[in-house]
């Protein structure tokens, strides 16, 4: 674990720096309050402090609130340092952020044991953040196919044409629909009919490029929102989605199974639809028409002929 | 058996003036690091002097105790309990801007850091 130690006395940052070293600890080492804010507020600064409150420029109290202030992101846990030990100093030390003190000259299993509790703090934030990411990773994705859910495409559709009407740009959206997937899951299983949408899921996300996205739009249809394309092109674009498809068999448990998909598509520029609903709404009447002329193909919102 | 001889005679003379089993059982008996830790405090304490007796030549009482402040950390930090004792009541009479006092002290704290300096230098010696 990493950790900064800020006195401007060497003496005892030194004892400091050796007896933490000891312990285990990476220690940085500095003698003023400015290059403590400076490392503890860097991006992979350390997230354990040891601050001597008397320093020049910025003491101890002051490192604590400007790291606070800067800093608001993952808690970084901050001990003051000192040789007062006054009830009205304590408190005033941990009213500018510190999280403890510890009374000068240090005594190291003091020292140790208050930098354990420390951990033990910064170990339960970690457990909180990682939960936190993996609700959100659960309430934006879709659990099947890790692709992102409906809501969450939906809204990302909705502020890139946002975007896009605010730049003068231009957004596509592709929606495909496996051809005959309930003859799949009835014929083999939804079991296979699982791995079917899994490998579509990899296939869409290797045939587009890493800033756009790609959804679960119902059981087996599935949204593309294609950024900063020419609108000219929204067609050609969706053809190579459909021939990344079905351009091989996908092998699943019960043998390899030929899957085509039929795909409608919209291109933003120089339409004049004014809600993400009336969009979904067109590339949808082009879907339909894609699977009116016979499936396994691709039309344009606006050209269903 | 002559390494330890030779510890308890350094440590007796150094110990007029350091508590020397504080220290040691604060930097946890790393003999090499109290060498380490005399060098340096040999080095700074002048500095710290100097600092002090200037903020009391200036008559700067807020500088005089942030000197003092720091000198009896220093002080405290090697175990050397006289030197911090004096060096906090020149912090005090600082802060109740008792002049006479600092003036007092200081002389006091003057004589004992020449003393336990002489006596660092000795035990850095061997």
């Amino acid at each position: 674990m990493r950790i900064l130690i800020a006195d401007d006395e060497p003496v005892s940052l030194r004892m400091l720096e050796k007896t933490l070293e000891r312990a285990g600890y990476e220690v940085t080492a500095v003698r003023d309050g400015r290059a403590a804010i400076k490392e503890l507020c860097s991006p992979e600064g350390p997230r354990l402090a040891l601050l001597d409150w008397m320093m020049p420029e910025f003491d101890g109290p002051a490192v604590c609130r400007e790291v606070r202030r800067q800093r608001g992101g993952r808690h970084v846990h901050l001990v003051l340092l000192t040789s007062k030990n006054s009830k009205q100093e304590v408190v005033s030390g941990l009213e500018s952020g510190a999280d403890d003190y510890l009374i000068k000259p240090f005594d190291p299993d003091e020292l140790k044991a208050r930098l354990h509790t420390g951990l033990r703090i910064l170990q339960l934030e970690d457990n909180l953040v990682e939960a936190r990411e993996e609700m959100l990773y659960k309430a934006t994705h879709d659990s099947l196919t890790s692709l992102l859910n409906r809501g969450t495409i939906v809204e990302l559709l909705a502020r890139e044409l946002t975007r896009t009407r605010r730049e003068s740009g231009c957004t596509i959206a592709v929606l495909g629909d496996l051809d005959h997937f309930k003859l799949v899951n009835d014929t083999f299983g939804h079991m296979v009919g699982d791995e079917v949408l899994r490998e579509v899921a990899k296939r869409l996300l290797s045939s587009v490029r890493s800033y756009d996205f790609v959804g679960r739009y119902g059981g087996e249809e599935f949204l593309l929102v294609i950024n900063n394309c020419d609108a000219m092109k929204a067609l050609e674009r969706a053809e190579e989605i459909r021939t990344a498809i079905c351009r091989a068999p996908i092998d699943t448990s019960r043998g390899p199974l030929a899957v085509t998909v039929s795909i409608g598509v919209i291109a933003s520029r120089g339409r004049a639809l004014e809600t993400v609903e009336e969009f979904l709404c067109e590339v949808d009447r082009a879907l339909y028409a894609a699977k009116s002329a016979g499936r396994n193909c691709c039309r344009e919102a606006g050209f269903e002929i | 058996m002559i390494e330890a001889s030779k510890f308890v005679s350094r440590d007796a003379l150094i110990e007029r003036f350091v508590d020397l089993p504080d220290l040691l059982a604060r930097i946890e008996n790393d003999r090499e690091l109290l060498t380490e830790l005399f060098a340096m405090f040999q080095e700074e304490v002048p500095v710290l002097q100097a600092a002090l007796h200037e903020a009391t030549n200036t008559g700067d009482l807020a500088q005089t105790a942030a000197a003092a402040h720091t000198l009896k950390g220093m002080l405290a930090n090697m175990s050397m309990k006289k030197g911090a004792s004096m060096a906090a009541s020149i912090e005090a009479a600082a802060r109740s801007e008792n002049e006479t006092a600092i003036k007092l002290t200081l002389a006091a704290l003057d004589s004992e850091i020449a003393d336990l300096s002489s006596a660092v230098d000795a035990f850095v010696a061997g």
